[in-house]
Formats: structure tokens, C-alpha cells, sequence
């Protein structure tokens, strides 16, 4: 299984902190994202991917622990109990 | 009662030798806006022997929701000095060093640092920030949006660096949301952990503690 987290505004738009997915050989970030979407009614892809389908400055993306900017970006690939976090950081002060 | 029982009532909670710690150790606060103004004050309040204050800011309208240091006759004029003298009334035992300029690639850290509490309002910033603190020393990020918020520690050349974790993380066009109450609740979590930070018991070392005040939510993101 992959345990995907949402914190903050991201945990605000989906009502929920965490879901799981079954974890499939070459699972990558990208292919759980649309996973995620599939189960999720809410439309969220918006909010972390721009038009062209590169993450969103904004939302932090990581896989246990790492951000994916410093892995393969979108493409980075997953292995069974991998945890996924999505967080938009407030930047304010 | 007198001036030596200023701090009896924390020392009834958490004993002598901790409130020494206090009082022997020195904290660089960088930015003195909303955060900055509220963990500045409530430091100096519990007797922080030293602290470094640096932002380039003056003071606007749209600070005063949440800047708890200043008031409306206090607009136009630049926000360290008179942080510095609002902190000198509340304790004059506590010694503030005004830093001038801003945080950019010429900023150095002052010698004999203990902790430093990011209280900035851009990433960029924090990055060039975090660039700055030299390897062994703890530094408390806060942050906020709207009423969502983190605080998380990390322990420089040991830690993730702050920019590894916060990479694309940069600031949203236009103003950011930002309310009273948020920035006071986010300031006095990044108290409280600054206080563990000088007792060398922090508590959310490489662990980001997003606060949601939407349904008082609190959840840990491992880092």
C-alpha cells in the first residue's frame, strides 16, 4: 500500500488527512496523483500541477521525507509503503 | 511583590535552572512583523538574556492587525529600532542588538547565536536565512496563511536543509492572508519550542507541526 497525506489548505479542500492505494509495479508520483484523483470526488490536480502537468510552485510534494524536486519530479518512482505528503506551506508571517 | 519575582510564576512551572538557561542564552529573531513582534515580546516577558533583531521594514497600516509591538502613531517609522525600545519597556534586563540592512547574500550571523526563530514572510528570504547559521545551530521556521500554519525545527548541517525541504515553495502573488489570532497562536508555539530548542529538548526536530485552525486540527509531517 501507499499512504498519501494532505496537510493544510490541500487537507482543507479534501476533508480528509490521509488516504491509502494499492501500490502497483511502476507506480510513479504521477500515475498515484491520477490514481488519487480517480477516488477523490473533489478536483484537486489543479491545485498541484500546472497546465503543462509540472507541480506547482506552492504545494511541497514529498516521498518519505524527501522532496520530489530533489528525487525525479513527478516521475520519481514509488515502492510498496512508500509515504507520499502534499503540503502547501503558508509562507506568511 | 518585587522586580526579582518578575519570573516567579514560570519558575513555579518550570524550575530555576531552566529559567537560567533563559537568561544565559542569546536568539537571533529575523523579522520583527507579525510573528517577530509576538515572539520577540513574549521572549524578552520570560527573560531572554540576548536577543538580535534584523528586518528592514517600516511600519504600515496593514501591520497593525497583527504586529502586537506597535500602535497607529508608530506608521512610517522603521520597525527594529522601535522594537528594540517596546522590548526595553517590557524588560530592561534582556540586551537587544539592532542589525541593520536586510537578509540577503551579505548577511552574516552574529557570533554566539544559540537559536534562531524565523519569523520572515518569503521563502526566498528564509532561504537566504537558513544559508546563514552555522552548523549546529537549531533554527524554529514559522509560517502562515490565511488560518493554517506550521512550525518546525530543524538543526543546521545535521537536518534536511531548509531549502532541500522547501524547494518550490515560493511566494503566492499579492498579499497573504493573515489574521490576528493565527499569528499570535503560530508565535507562541515557536515560543514554546524555543524554550525546548535552549533546553536541548526540542520537540519538533524534523517533524512540522501544520496547525489548522479551520477545525483546530494538528497534525505532524515528518520531515
Amino acid at each position: 500500500m501507499l499512504q498519501i497525506q494532505f496537510f493544510s489548505l490541500i487537507r482543507m479542500l479534501l476533508k480528509r488527512d490521509a488516504i491509502e492505494i494499492p501500490w502497483v509495479e511502476g507506480d510513479t508520483v504521477q500515475s498515484v496523483l491520477d490514481k488519487t484523483q480517480a477516488q477523490i470526488a473533489t478536483p484537486f490536480l489543479h491545485k498541484l500541477l500546472d497546465g503543462s502537468g509540472t507541480a506547482h510552485t506552492g504545494t511541497i510534494i514529498l516521498v518519505n521525507r524527501k522532496n520530489i524536486l530533489h528525487l525525479q519530479g513527478l516521475q520519481t518512482p514509488l515502492a510498496d509503503g512508500d509515504v507520499l505528503a502534499f503540503f502547501p506551506p503558508g509562507a506568511g508571517g | 511583590m518585587a522586580e526579582t519575582d518578575r519570573y516567579a510564576r514560570q519558575v513555579l512551572h518550570w524550575g530555576a535552572e531552566k529559567q537560567r538557561i533563559i537568561e544565559d542564552s542569546a536568539l537571533l529573531i529575523a523579522g520583527v512583523g507579525g510573528l517577530g513582534a509576538t515572539v520577540s515580546q513574549l521572549l524578552v516577558r520570560a527573560g531572554i538574556g540576548c536577543l538580535y533583531l534584523v528586518d528592514d521594514g517600516c511600519l504600515d497600516w496593514p501591520d497593525l492587525n497583527r504586529q502586537t509591538l506597535y500602535g497607529e502613531k508608530d506608521i512610517g517609522r522603521a520597525k527594529v529600532p522601535l522594537a528594540r525600545e517596546r522590548l526595553n519597556q517590557i524588560n530592561s534586563a534582556t540586551e537587544i542588538v539592532e542589525l541593520s540592512g536586510r537578509i540577503d547574500d551579505t548577511f552574516q550571523m552574529p557570533d554566539g547565536v544559540d537559536g534562531v526563530a524565523d519569523c520572515l514572510d518569503n521563502y526566498q528570504s528564509r532561504f537566504t536565512l537558513y544559508r546563514a547559521v552555522a552548523a549546529g545551530t537549531y533554527f524554529v521556521h514559522g509560517g502562515l496563511n490565511g488560518d493554517q500554519g506550521q512550525v518546525l525545527t530543524l538543526l543546521a548541517g545535521e537536518s534536511q536543509s531548509f531549502d532541500q525541504i522547501f524547494a518550490g515553495a515560493m511566494q503566492p502573488q499579492g498579499p497573504i492572508p493573515v489574521t490576528p489570532d493565527n499569528v499570535v497562536i503560530i508565535a507562541g508555539l515557536m515560543v514554546n519550542e524555543l524554550f525546548s530548542v535552549l533546553w536541548k529538548t526540542p520537540k519538533l526536530l524534523d517533524r512540522c507541526l501544520v496547525i489548522g485552525l479551520d477545525d483546530f486540527n494538528m497534525a505532524f509531517l515528518d520531515i
